[in-house]
């Protein structure tokens, strides 16, 4: 009995603890089975069972984290497990407005001598 | 000032009223901008001993929850209790001293077993006894209150097959321990 993903996600976040207590329960069954000595087809279950467990938490964490994404988006401080990741360097790295700030002298010098473009009349 | 009593001082005083209300806030004004730690004073200590001063001290306010949200519990009864054993010596335990015998996950500790069996079985544990097996695992006996009978536990749960006891002295015929 595999539950699908996209049937999971219909649910709301106390059906899906309660389902995922219920996979919990039917997992720890199929152990208990093993146990005294299973036929190959409960034992087979128990991947299974597993797996479906996995999802449901998938499903759980997945629409959590989306809507606290939502939730969090105009503001401006966002807990740090929401944040962009990358690597450390990179998160301490100067933004791209920071790079490209000039002194008044280059800007001067900048103004006053640009490149020049020559062409070569043949 | 009562005029009756002290004439003289009152006259001097009602004369020089003009006066007396300007020096009064000339006063007033110095003081105001003196302020009150004009003079300072020589803390009294009282012990020769320089103990740590107490300091104020605030309360966080985060303006962020560093964890967005706080993980579901780790150590739910699910994965403190794996399975339980139902080895001849076990059966022997649920007879004669009332307890069961478990699988139980190795982080886990007497409370946390206590509990996920009141959880899993409904039952109360009397007591825990928790050891390490050489294959790494951990066994817990848990020795249930004296209402309860851990033959009745151990068959509601289906857990060690349906356990037919006829005649309890002899150990090998007497349990027909049936499969599922």
């Amino acid at each position: 009995a595999a539950v699908k993903a996209y049937e999971l996600r219909n649910k709301n976040k106390a059906e899906l603890l309660k389902t995922l207590d219920e996979q919990k329960q039917e997992l720890a069954s199929l152990r208990v089975q093993k146990v005294a000595g299973g036929s190959a087809s409960k034992l087979h279950q128990i991947g299974l069972a597993r797996k479906n467990i996995a999802r449901t938490l998938t499903v759980i964490n997945q629409t959590q984290r989306e809507q606290l994404r939502l939730f969090y988006q105009k503001k401006k401080y966002i807990p740090l497990d929401l944040r962009v990741k990358k690597t450390r360097a990179m998160r301490r790295a100067l933004t791209p407005f920071e790079k490209k700030l000039k002194t008044q002298k280059q800007q001067k010098k900048e103004n006053h001598f640009p490149l020049r473009k020559y062409a070569v009349k043949a | 000032m009562d005029y009756i009593t002290n004439r003289r001082k009152y006259n001097s005083t009602m004369t020089n009223f003009p006066n007396l209300l300007a020096s009064k806030a000339a006063a007033a004004k110095k003081a105001a901008l003196k302020g009150v730690h004009g003079k300072s004073v020589r803390k009294v200590r009282t012990s020769a001993h320089f103990h740590l001063p107490k300091t104020l001290r605030l309360s966080r306010k985060p303006k962020y929850a560093r964890k967005s949200v706080p993980h579901l519990p780790r150590m739910d009864q699910y994965r403190v209790v794996r399975n339980p054993l139902n080895t001849e010596t076990a059966m022997k335990k649920i007879e004669e001293h009332n307890t069961l015998t478990f699988i139980v996950d190795v982080k886990a500790n007497k409370h946390q077993i206590k509990d996920a069996v009141k959880r899993l079985y409904d039952v109360e544990a009397l007591k825990v006894n928790t050891l390490i097996r050489p294959d790494g695992k951990k066994k817990a006996y848990v020795r249930l209150t004296a209402d309860v009978d851990a033959l009745d536990v151990a068959n509601k749960v289906k857990t060690y097959g349906l356990i037919y006891m006829s005649g309890r002295r002899e150990r090998k015929n007497c349990m027909n321990i049936r499969y599922i």
